[in-house]
C-alpha cells in the first residue's frame, strides 16, 4: 500500500494505491485520524486501490465518525472497482459521501 | 450419489498479516481455471483473506503463534433434481468450492463469533463474518480432530 497526504487548499488529501489489508490498514488509520484532529477536511482517494478488506474498511469508517464527531467534511474520491465492490458487500456506498472530483469536494466545503 | 473432488490448492503459512498478500495471490491464481468472473473472484479472495484475518486476530490473537492451511478443492456431486449442469452424459452435476482453513491454535473459536453483526450500527470491525456469510453459502465451524484447532469450511455453489 502507498498513502500519500498532501495539503490542498482547505483540505487535506491522502491518496491511497496498492493492497489495503491487515498489514498497512493501522498506518491508513494513523494518516486519517492525523489529518482529522489537525482539524482539516479529508478526502480520501480510492482510485488505485486493488484490493481492500474490511480492516481498511474499518480505518475509513472510523475517519468518518471521528470528522463527524468534529463536524469536518470526510468523503471518498473516485473509488476504483474493486473496493466498490466492498463498499457494497458491507451497504457502505450509502453512508460515505463519494466524490467524483475535488472540485465537487471543495463546493461542499463553501 | 456420486462424489468427485479436485483439489486445487494447498499451502501452509504463518498466521500473521504479512503473508497474506501472497496467500491472496496464490489463491487467485489457483481459482482462475474456476471460470468465475472476476467480480466472484474477488469476492472469494476477499471472503477468504477475511477469514484467514479472524483467526490470526482471534484464534491466534497476540499471545499464540502457529500456521493456517488452507485447502481448496471443487466437489462435483451428482444429483437428481435442481438447477444443476448436465454433463454430455445426461448427469446432472453440483459443483461447489469448498475453501478448508485449518488452525492450531488453542484458542476455540465458537460459531456466536462467526455471525454478522447488525450492518445499521456504523463502526468500524465486525465487517468480517459479514462479508465471509454474504459472499459464501455455507459456513461450517468443526473441531479439529487430533490436536487443538480450528477448522472453518466455506462453500460456494458454482
Amino acid at each position: 500500500m502507498e498513502c500519500n497526504v498532501t495539503s490542498e487548499s482547505g483540505f487535506d488529501l491522502i491518496k491511497l494505491s496498492g493492497e489495503v489489508d491487515l498489514q498497512f490498514s493501522p498506518q491508513l488509520r494513523e494518516k486519517i485520524l492525523g489529518c482529522l484532529k489537525a482539524g482539516h477536511p479529508l478526502l480520501i482517494d480510492l482510485a488505485k486501490v486493488s484490493y481492500i478488506d474490511s480492516s481498511g474498511i474499518a480505518s475509513l469508517v472510523e475517519g468518518f465518525q471521528t470528522a463527524k464527531t468534529s463536524k469536518l467534511q470526510y468523503g471518498l474520491l473516485n473509488i476504483s472497482s474493486t473496493a466498490m465492490q466492498v463498499l457494497t458487500l458491507t451497504r457502505l456506498d450509502k453512508i460515505f459521501d463519494l466524490y467524483s472530483s475535488t472540485d465537487q469536494f471543495k463546493q461542499k466545503l463553501q | 450419489m456420486i462424489t468427485t473432488v479436485q483439489k486445487i490448492l494447498a499451502c501452509q503459512f504463518p498466521a500473521c498479516a504479512e503473508q497474506m498478500g501472497n496467500v491472496r495471490h496464490q489463491l487467485r491464481e489457483a481459482l482462475g481455471p474456476s471460470g468465475q468472473p472476476e467480480a466472484v473472484l474477488n469476492h472469494l479472495v476477499l471472503a477468504v483473506g477475511e477469514a484467514c484475518m479472524n483467526i490470526i486476530q482471534h484464534a491466534y490473537g497476540p499471545h499464540d503463534k502457529g500456521d493456517i492451511l488452507l485447502e481448496v478443492e471443487i466437489q462435483n456431486v451428482e444429483i437428481q433434481k435442481g438447477e444443476a449442469q448436465t454433463t454430455p452424459e445426461g448427469s446432472s452435476w453440483q459443483r461447489t468450492l469448498v475453501f478448508r482453513l485449518t488452525d492450531f491454535a488453542l484458542h476455540k473459536t465458537c460459531a456466536e463469533q462467526m455471525r454478522s453483526r447488525p450492518l445499521d450500527e456504523i463502526r468500524p470491525g465486525g465487517l468480517g463474518c459479514h462479508i465471509i456469510n454474504e459472499v459464501m453459502d455455507e459456513v461450517v465451524l468443526l473441531d479439529r480432530q487430533g490436536g487443538p484447532g480450528n477448522v472453518l469450511e466455506l462453500r460456494k455453489r458454482l
